[in-house]
């Protein structure tokens, strides 16, 4: 009980004083929020969840799916190995700066216009915190528990199952959760190239045609959305981490 | 190992100059690296230019100064109190992943399209960045260390700064390492879907004027930037970290 | 560790320092003296007419000391000019028209740009590659057409030029993409036509592509196309500036129209259109009057095409 009144709390009260607050709002592009209420209600029905909300998830999953894949294992490559690691860093470094807005017309000369260039699109600008964060918890493995693992003569698959995975693991962690809220912006970016469907989509078309009270309840759309994300990612990392947390908890309580 | 980086880069600069060349794009499109760098050059000469980097690097040093003080401080108070990690968990999660672009209408409302619409986008998405790192760093405080402090009555500002700072730092500057990223792609994206000053502009004219090889040019110099700020974030973080596991085991013993 | 700090401090506060002063003041100050007014406009060859009148001092003779602030587009101008970051903005008719319908307070000043009104010599049109089967408008009918915006006035044309040529305008594909992307993905084939203006219209046809269809001109003979607008707001408290402003436009827009080889080099001062283009480029019309029914043909075909619901009311929108 007491966890649910922490947890709906201060959002409640936010919600409070933004009604509060905005009640007669005059402005054009800050309406009241009874407005956005009401223009929710209108806009997101089952039909359009199905044509919009249901495609840009997809095109979401698949893309974080390709950037975690590949971010663990070239981060684990490049962490592992200081010589590939000096040799890439300035290359990725470099790709990591460009704004994907900038790299989307790029993109689509070689993608096309479809699906899978939204796709690229989302792993290409997400994948660098899973790889940044990879290659930190590779490196920041225990320089004793490592030793101790080659003089066991655990090496190959097993050492990188059992030392360097496990070990990096909650660095690791921290990176995919980076990258799924990153992620979200992308499937919004994304979609303002050469799109007919979608979240973002729907919520850029809004902006257009000066629908504000549509516009930002497709953002409060968007924010649920990633709340539930970010939950769901919590239940599995609780679950995946189950070791790392225990450790902490017995140590916070016992010695 | 220093070279092993530049040939990195060489490597990238010697594809891109092959591809349009032996006709896998069109060299309208993708023009080879000979021509980009020409560019660069013409562009280098002109003072627009160097104002607009002017511009660029203040919205991105003022954002991102602003983002790492609130998260770090922020991250530090959420951290260290239960309760109040509770209470905002649940809101935190919710403001976090709606993308900076969303804000855009509001960012023109509050300031045109002057600098201050550009740092309300670039504050807003590396607050969080900062903010989600000190949080896992002060969650991954040694329970025996802060016990041990504790029984020695350290009071609450020595506990963070003897114990909770320590641990927590290398977690604070994978998040200034990371903030500063998202702040020069916020910064440029900014810039070019607003018009305030700043690279992200010239790139916007440059697209719309149908320039080719000048917006090549201008997007390696937001690649060069970004080089740059990760080489700067990373010797800072080596210099302060010298004592970490991560640090000490690539220097020889 | 302290110096890093004293560094990002001292760069905080050249930074801060620099943000006040680059920070203008946004607002026009009473009467007597002259007026600072910002102007929300994209960087393209539309606007040539307010740089050149500016050059030639037709605002600065009134009084009017101008200041031009580059939006990448009406999402980001629209919203300047309510909230009075600027004191007028260019948006292209049927934005106005839509934005109208949604009682967004804003009222058009003066004209903005207009077709030239001549088949085979407009500055925008659709366009198809070197070997495209499509040879005339109707045969767009089913196609993937590019737009550089959805539910505007790039598909309402393109719709007009289709259903004149006796073809169905309800099959079309239409796509959103920037006018800059458009080259690269008419020679890929990833879009079967390109609705295109004027830098980028040059780009396709210096690439062997050629217009199937010169949708402007279908539309409305001499088709107003964009505006110059401000809000209601502005034009209530100061209607002096507002009239200023307006015949120091229709000056510019005047000019312009006389001095086509002075907007050729002005193009040069705030577009970066490769010189041979800007040479070889086919100028917009400038004419001073909005024309009035071509308007309201555009207003009739968004709300039969559905991009607006309702009719715009046009006594509202136009000055």
């Amino acid at each position: 009980m007491k966890r649910l009144a922490l947890a709906l709390g201060l959002p409640v009260v936010l919600f409070v004083v933004w009604f509060v607050a905005s009640y007669g709002s005059e402005s054009f592009y800050v309406p009241p929020l009874r407005r956005i209420l009401g223009a929710f209600a209108d806009t997101w029905t089952l039909e359009r969840l199905r044509t919009d909300v249901l495609p840009s998830l997809g095109r979401l999953a698949v893309g974080y799916a390709l950037a975690a894949t590949l971010g663990i294992a070239v981060g684990v490559a490049i962490g592992a190995y200081p010589r590939l690691r000096a040799a890439a860093e300035p290359v990725l470094e470099f790709f990591r700066a460009i704004p994907p807005p900038v790299l989307v017309p790029v993109i689509m000369l070689f993608a096309g216009i479809g699906n899978g260039m939204k796709v690229i699109v989302i792993a290409v600008g997400c994948v660098w915190p899973v790889l940044l964060n990879t290659v930190e918890g590779i490196r920041a493995v225990d320089g004793v528990l490592s030793d101790t693992a080659r003089a066991y003569g655990i090496t190959g698959v097993a050492r990188l199952r059992h030392l360097l995975l496990r070990g990096a693991s909650p660095q690791i962690a921290a990176g995919l959760r980076q990258a799924l809220s990153i992620a979200i912006i992308l499937m919004v970016i994304s979609e303002m190239f050469a799109a007919s469907n979608g979240l973002g989509f729907a919520i850029v078309q809004f902006q257009r045609s000066f629908a504000i009270p549509e516009m930002w309840s497709g953002i409060i759309l968007l924010g649920l959305l990633g709340f539930t994300l970010s939950m769901l990612f919590r239940f599995v990392e609780r679950r995946a981490l189950g070791w790392y947390n225990g450790l902490r908890e017995a140590q916070r309580k016992g010695s | 190992m220093k070279w092993l980086g530049a040939a990195g880069l060489a490597g990238l600069v010697a594809v891109v100059e092959v591809i349009p060349r032996v006709g896998l794009v069109s060299a309208d499109y993708l023009p080879p690296s000979s021509r980009i760098f020409a560019a660069l050059g013409d562009e280098a000469t002109d003072r627009e230019f160097w104002q607009a980097v002017g511009g660029t690097l203040i919205g991105w040093a003022v954002g991102l100064v602003i983002a790492v003080v609130a998260g770090v401080v922020l991250g530090i108070l959420i951290g260290a109190v239960p309760l109040l990690r509770a209470a905002t968990a649940s809101t935190v999660e919710f403001l976090r992943p709606i993308p900076s672009v969303a804000l855009i209408p509001l960012a023109v409302l509050l300031f045109g399209t002057d600098l201050g619409s550009t740092l309300l986008l670039v504050v807003y998405a590396s607050f969080w960045q900062v903010l989600i790192q000190v949080l896992y760093g002060v969650a991954d405080v040694d329970p025996v260390a802060d016990e041990t402090a504790r029984s020695f009555r350290f009071t609450a500002t020595a506990r963070i700064r003897y114990v909770l700072w320590p641990t927590a730092l290398p977690y604070v500057f994978t998040g200034i390492r990371l903030a500063a990223s998202v702040a020069l792609v916020l910064a440029v994206t900014a810039e070019l879907v607003i018009g305030s000053p700043g690279l992200g502009a010239l790139i916007g004219v440059a697209q719309s004027s149908g320039a080719v090889p000048t917006m090549y040019a201008l997007i390696v110099v937001t690649g060069l930037l970004g080089v740059a700020i990760n080489l700067a974030a990373r010797t800072v973080e080596r210099r302060a970290l010298a004592w970490h596991q991560s640090v000490r085991g690539e220097v020889p013993a | 560790m302290r110096r890093f700090f004293a560094g990002i401090v001292v760069a905080a506060l050249v930074g801060a320092v620099a943000a006040c002063g680059s920070s203008g003041d946004s607002g026009s100050d009473a009467g007597g003296g002259v007026d600072k007014v910002k102007v929300g406009v994209i960087p393209i060859v539309d606007v040539a007419p307010i740089y050149l009148g500016q050059q030639k001092g037709f605002f600065a003779n009134r009084k009017i000391e101008l200041t031009m602030e580059s939006g990448q587009g009406g999402a980001a101008i629209v919203p300047g000019v309510i909230s009075g970051q600027f004191q007028f903005g260019f948006s292209n008719i049927t934005s106005l028209l839509i934005a109208q319908t949604k009682n967004v307070p804003i009222k058009v000043v003066a004209n903005g740009v207009a077709s030239t009104g001549k088949t085979g010599a407009d500055f925008g049109g659709v366009a198809v590659g070197k070997d495209s089967p499509i040879k005339t408008a109707a045969d767009l009918a089913g196609k993937k057409v590019a737009v550089n915006t959805l539910k505007n006035i790039g598909d309402t044309a393109t719709r007009e030029s289709v259903r004149k040529a006796g073809g169905d305008p309800n099959g079309i594909n239409f796509v959103e993409m920037p006018f800059a992307n458009m080259p690269a993905a008419l020679a890929s084939k990833q879009v079967d036509a390109v609705f295109v203006v004027e830098p980028a219209l040059s780009a396709v046809t210096s690439a062997g592509g050629r217009v199937a269809a010169w949708c402007y001109v279908d539309t409305a003979p001499d088709l107003t196309v964009a505006a110059y607008f401000a809000s209601t707001k502005l034009i209530a408290d100061d209607p002096d500036l507002v009239k200023r402003f307006t015949e120091a436009i229709n000056e510019s827009l005047a000019y312009a129209d006389a001095h086509p080889d002075e907007v050729r080099a002005v193009l040069g001062s705030y577009t970066k259109i490769d010189p041979k283009i800007r040479e070889s480029l086919t100028l917009p019309k400038w004419p001073a009057e909005i024309n009035r029914s071509s308007v309201e043909t555009l207003a009739k075909l968004g709300a039969q095409d559905g991009i607006f619901t309702g009719t715009p009311d046009l006594g509202k929108l136009l000055p």
